[in-house]
């Protein structure tokens, strides 16, 4: 913990420093929930920690109740849940969309990219095309597109 | 928002403690004086989260849940009429039960549904001893789920020489915060994955419990998984247990591979326990199936404080005896490969095969390419048809990255072999545990006539599509 406090103040300064280079500041930290047989979501927690995110992976059995307190619908959950900076991310999103949160900050709860769609960062294959990656508000109106990967 | 179900399984775990060290006995079944028994599928509420909780909604058997332990004699008729107090359709399936088509209780294939308000008997003769459960087959994701399940005791005609018998009826449920079933079944993602797992285990309808037991004495006992889903591998600290049967068929008594019993859903085990631990002291029983930062405490072995009945383990055999079953002739038995398909992380999902808006039911999974959905047929035709009396090999390969409890309905078989290599201890069963990527074979005589089930018994794969049906003609 006091690590953690002091790897992020160092990255305060940092930022303000180098502002142009965000990959210098200190990783953001983030809580990955994946079901504990669930291998493309280790996939994906790789793939953010090479994005520069510190990520603490967690498994658990209930992921459709920590999906369903976000106030995700049931149809757009992703394949596993992160916290992050206050806001829940679900499913395979790109870098550069959790990024774009965490600096915009919006007045959501969670984005989700939905299901577990191939081609997408830490799954095999090819994307089938442009994916959505959706808001979800905090007071349960209906969903936005938030960002396109 | 942390990782609820873990926290939840310590927390009610430990107001279970406080409140209680009964060892509540398995309750008895009512039986009308001309031997049917008459069981009430009705809601109720019900302590399942025990004190300090509000008692939990749900849909029981007579009021209790899991549902009253249903004893009955090898060889004696057995009759039960069911009552359906629900609001919709139900049936009764006994798992595991080599009994005629009619008394399997698929709706739409085996019998009509039980409409709401009305009744069914259930009428047969068990021919094999041995553990047992019951359960519906209509919507069984949900009603299962709600707390439909009871455990079936076929008693041998010659009680075998234990000192005492336990049975343990282990289910799990996904409870809200207010200690009531949560809604939420069918679950895609959870449907996609492995199932619907929830975040309290019960034993006997009860949080983690004290099970008190006697120094030296010989248990057997017997281990049910009632749950929708959740598959467990049970240790018990200091105590080497010996199976003795799986789903209710005897086995060679051994001691499970790393002393762990693997019990997928719907999967029974018969277990001997000597009681050689230590007067007074206390030994947990644990389940770490889905690794250790999920694993828990299941029960604890509370040590009378009494000195051991006997100074040294009966060494006596623990077999039992064998049930009538035929023996497979595989010089001639016909082979089928059942290749399971589909969930998450196959490819399958953006293939096309998911199911439109149109289908009554959600399509994530196929055996053989072609996904059966719901609790029946629904018209599908069989995906074989076997010759009465032959032989059949099964060749369960999972295709998938999920495991697959698959269950035959009116047989038991015989588990060959994993992957190629035999497997030991004369082991058969009716649900067999299938590993990602791993391929096996069991064996039976398809000596009972009709059209029957089989499937997945994670019922959200089921639900989803992991389901045919065989015919014996």
């Amino acid at each position: 913990m006091m690590n953690r406090m002091t790897r992020r103040r160092l990255g305060t300064i940092l930022v303000a420093a180098t502002l142009p280079l965000p990959a210098l500041a200190a990783p953001t930290h983030a809580v990955l929930y994946k079901n504990p047989q669930c291998g493309c979501c280790e996939g994906h927690a790789e793939y953010l920690r090479q994005e520069g995110f510190d990520v603490e992976v967690r498994p658990t059995n209930n992921l459709d109740q920590m999906s369903r307190l976000a106030g995700v619908p049931e149809d757009l959950q992703g394949c596993h849940l992160i916290q992050v900076d206050g806001y829940v991310v679900e499913g395979h999103v790109q870098a550069s969309t959790i990024r774009k949160l965490l600096r915009e900050r919006p007045d959501v709860a969670a984005i989700t990219l939905p299901g577990m769609p191939s081609g997408t960062p830490g799954m095999p294959g090819p994307k089938p095309g442009p994916l959505q990656v959706l808001a979800i508000s905090k007071t349960g109106g209906a969903p936005t597109v938030y960002d396109v990967q | 928002m942390p990782a609820l179900g873990r926290r939840r399984l310590t927390a009610i775990g430990g107001a279970a403690a406080l409140a209680a060290l009964l060892h509540r006995p398995a309750p008895a079944f009512a039986a009308v004086p001309d031997g049917t028994v008459r069981l009430r599928v009705r809601p109720a509420r019900v302590p399942l989260a025990g004190a300090g909780h509000p008692d939990t909604g749900m849909w029981t058997y007579d009021g209790v849940v899991p549902g009253p332990v249903l004893r009955v004699r090898q060889g004696q008729p057995f009759r039960t009429v069911v009552e359906n107090g629900l609001d919709e359709d139900t049936t009764v399936h006994w798992h595991g039960m080599r009994l005629p088509n009619a008394m399997d209780g698929v709706p739409g294939l085996t019998q009509p549904p039980i409409r709401p308000g009305e009744r069914f008997t259930y009428a047969f003769t068990p021919q094999d001893a041995g553990t047992f459960w019951y359960h519906p087959h209509a919507n069984g994701l949900e009603q299962i789920g709600r707390g439909l399940a009871g455990v079936l005791i076929v008693e041998e005609a010659e009680p075998p020489p234990f000192d005492r018998e336990l049975v343990w009826a282990l289910s799990d449920w996904q409870l809200t915060e207010d200690a009531q079933i949560a809604s939420g079944f069918g679950n895609r993602m959870s449907a996609m994955m492995a199932g619907r797992i929830g975040d309290v285990v019960t034993l006997n309808g009860r949080v983690p419990d004290r099970v008190t037991v006697r120094a030296g004495e010989r248990v057997r006992l017997r281990l049910a998984n009632l749950s929708v889903a959740r598959i467990m591998a049970l240790h018990f600290e200091r105590h080497r247990p010996v199976v003795v049967a799986y789903d209710g068929q005897p086995c060679e008594p051994h001691e499970p591979a790393d002393g762990r019993i693997l019990l997928g859903a719907a999967m029974r085990a018969d277990v001997v326990l000597d009681m050689q631990g230590d007067p007074g002291r206390r030994y947990r029983v644990t389940d770490d199936f889905y690794g250790d930062r999920l694993a828990y405490t299941l029960a604890e072995l509370a040590y009378d404080p009494a000195p051991p009945m006997r100074s040294h383990p009966r060494d006596a055999s623990v077999q039992l005896p064998r049930n009538p079953l035929p023996e497979p002739d595989l010089a001639t038995a016909e082979r089928h490969e059942m290749v399971l398909q589909g969930g998450g992380m196959s490819g399958m999902m953006g293939s096309g095969m998911m199911g439109g808006g149109m289908m009554r039911h959600r399509v994530l999974w196929a055996i053989n390419g072609a996904s059966m959905t719901g609790d029946s047929p629904d018209g599908m035709p069989p995906m074989l048809t076997l010759a009465r009396g032959r032989t059949a090999v099964l060749i369960f390969r999972n295709e998938t990255a999920w495991w697959h409890p698959m269950h035959l309905h009116g047989h038991s078989f015989k588990v060959l072999a994993r992957n190629g290599a035999p497997v030991p201890n004369e082991v058969w069963g009716d649900t067999v545990l299938v590993a990602p990527r791993e391929v096996v074979e069991v064996a039976f005589v398809a000596d009972n006539p009709g059209d029957w089930m089989l499937h997945c018994h994670v019922m959200d794969h089921q639900a989803a599509g992991l389901m045919t049906v065989l015919r014996i003609a």
